[in-house]
């Protein structure tokens, strides 16, 4: 097994007790060799969009989807701020030759071969974390791409970003989950808030009638959100 | 938390050793120019006046015992198209019964005496938790936002200023922020601070085009937050925790 500069994951190790990877039929592709990294310049944002794009994976909590269904393109230029924003950044490589054949049955039609340059590693998996470094932190945007789903890849980026963000003291750790992401975070050792918290998300939309007239809207995938109005001066109650 | 685009002359100014610094970070270049609103506007959100600054200058840095002076705002942003954020604003001037002038003061510089907050905590009944923990998460929080108190004796020789309010969001400066550790004074309780807090952290990460606004309620506040534009489990999306392995 080679030693990579980053962590090398072969699936001949890794499990051990799974025998149907051995007995997969030979006319299918074999596991094929991973690499997982937290480095972050090993990251390039356009692999990422791609991968978003291929999961139909949107930044956006409520995403603008198109007539055929596809979410829109995440931009690059926020994808990249919000890379260098990141307190953890995981990403899952493979080479490409072991994913020709899903390659071509990838959905967008046009040669990513070239896109990529001379680099034959494909970004099949990612995640990332965002944290104030000191107490809180929370997990977003886990993906591998479908035709490697279910071998738990997703589960060791999770626990990687675990490890990472543990061994900084940070043990507040959340994670923003739609009904079908539950039982993913549920068998990486998520569960509901012990302290009964409500999760609340910002989604006042501005009115039908004339009254926002003025008011900025600012769009977030398929949502309006009104911005709350500067206030110039409150009337408090004088103090007796 | 000196991320945001106006240049900021607060910076600079010296603060005890019993703070902590603020961490001037200039956002990246490309987000500046995200931050431009018509012209038009910009006047229409300028709401603090010139003198204001020189009363909360003398104030405030006397205190500190610095030297620099504020300047209007105004003068502050030079880059074209560039919204004027302001560092500080007045939401209420008033005085109390025994003669005291009292100012409160919303700001986004982001200093905050990790102790000063401790005693805040200590009176809305939060547990303690490591001052060391507590200043590295403020000194990293995308935005800080505070409200002081600011009282004058009826002479006018003494001044006390006393934080009475906080709220902080982290955030990917891009797409997600969650809101946390919102506390008022319960002395002023009841006035609107809150939502003044609430709702100028979510302007401010709205007007970054920050889409995902998160927080964890407890269910005393839910309808608190209600009011505010926040909803529930917004389409079954429910926030999961991470539980300490036995």
């Amino acid at each position: 097994m080679a030693i990579h500069s980053t962590f090398a994951i072969s699936y001949a190790s890794l499990s051990p007790i799974e025998p149907q990877f051995k007995s997969k039929p030979k006319t299918k592709l074999n596991p094929p060799p991973l690499s997982i990294s937290t480095n972050r310049s090993s990251v390039d944002p356009l692999q990422i969009q791609h991968l978003f794009a291929s999961c139909g994976h949107s930044c956006h909590r409520f995403p603008r989807t198109g007539p055929d269904g596809r979410v829109e393109l995440v931009e690059l230029e926020k994808l990249r701020v919000a890379l260098a924003h990141s307190f953890v950044v995981v990403s899952v490589l493979c080479k490409a030759r072991f994913l020709e054949g899903e390659m071509e049955k990838g959905a967008l039609g046009f040669g990513f071969g070239d896109l990529f340059g001379d680099s034959d590693q494909r970004l099949v998996g990612f995640g990332r974390a965002v944290s104030d470094c000191g107490l809180t932190a929370s997990i977003h945007d886990v993906v591998v791409i479908p035709s490697l789903q279910r071998r738990g890849i997703g589960q060791r980026i999770v626990n990687r970003i675990l490890r990472i963000l543990t061994s900084r003291g940070i043990y507040d750790i959340s994670a923003l989950c739609t009904e079908k992401e539950r039982l993913f975070f549920k068998a990486c050792g998520f569960g509901f808030d012990s302290l009964g918290s409500t999760t609340m998300m910002y989604t006042q939309s501005p009115g039908p009638t004339t009254e926002n007239d003025g008011f900025m809207v600012t769009t977030a995938g398929r949502m309006q959100l009104l911005v709350p109005p500067p206030t110039h001066q409150l009337k408090l109650w004088k103090k007796e | 938390m000196c991320s945001l685009a106006a240049p900021r002359l607060w910076c600079h100014t010296c603060l005890s050793s019993s703070r902590f610094e603020v961490r001037n970070e200039l956002l990246p270049p490309t987000v500046y120019l995200r931050l431009k609103r018509k012209p038009e506007k910009r006047l229409e959100r300028w709401f603090l006046k010139a003198g204001f600054w020189d009363s909360i200058a003398s104030s405030i840095l006397k205190n500190n015992n610095a030297t620099e002076t504020m300047v209007p705002p105004s003068t502050l942003h030079e880059e074209e198209g560039e919204e004027p954020i302001p560092d500080q604003l007045l939401l209420a001037d008033r005085s109390l019964s025994d003669g005291t002038q009292e100012q409160i003061i919303f700001s986004l510089t982001g200093d905050v005496d990790v102790h000063a907050l401790q005693d805040l905590c200590d009176k809305v009944g939060w547990p303690r938790r490591p001052l060391s923990k507590v200043a590295v998460s403020l000194k990293n929080s995308f935005l800080v936002a505070t409200l002081y108190s600011i009282t004058k004796s009826p002479e006018g020789d003494e001044e006390r200023k006393q934080l009475i309010g906080m709220a902080r969001a982290t955030s990917d400066q891009a797409f997600n922020a969650t809101i946390w550790d919102v506390i008022v004074d319960p002395s002023y309780q009841g006035q609107g601070l809150g939502k003044a807090l609430v709702q100028k952290l979510t302007r401010a990460l709205l007007q970054r085009d920050i889409g995902n606004i998160s927080l964890f309620a407890d269910s005393k506040v839910v309808d608190f937050y209600k009011n505010l534009g926040f909803e529930a489990d917004p389409e079954g999306i429910k926030g999961m925790f991470w539980h300490l392995p036995f």
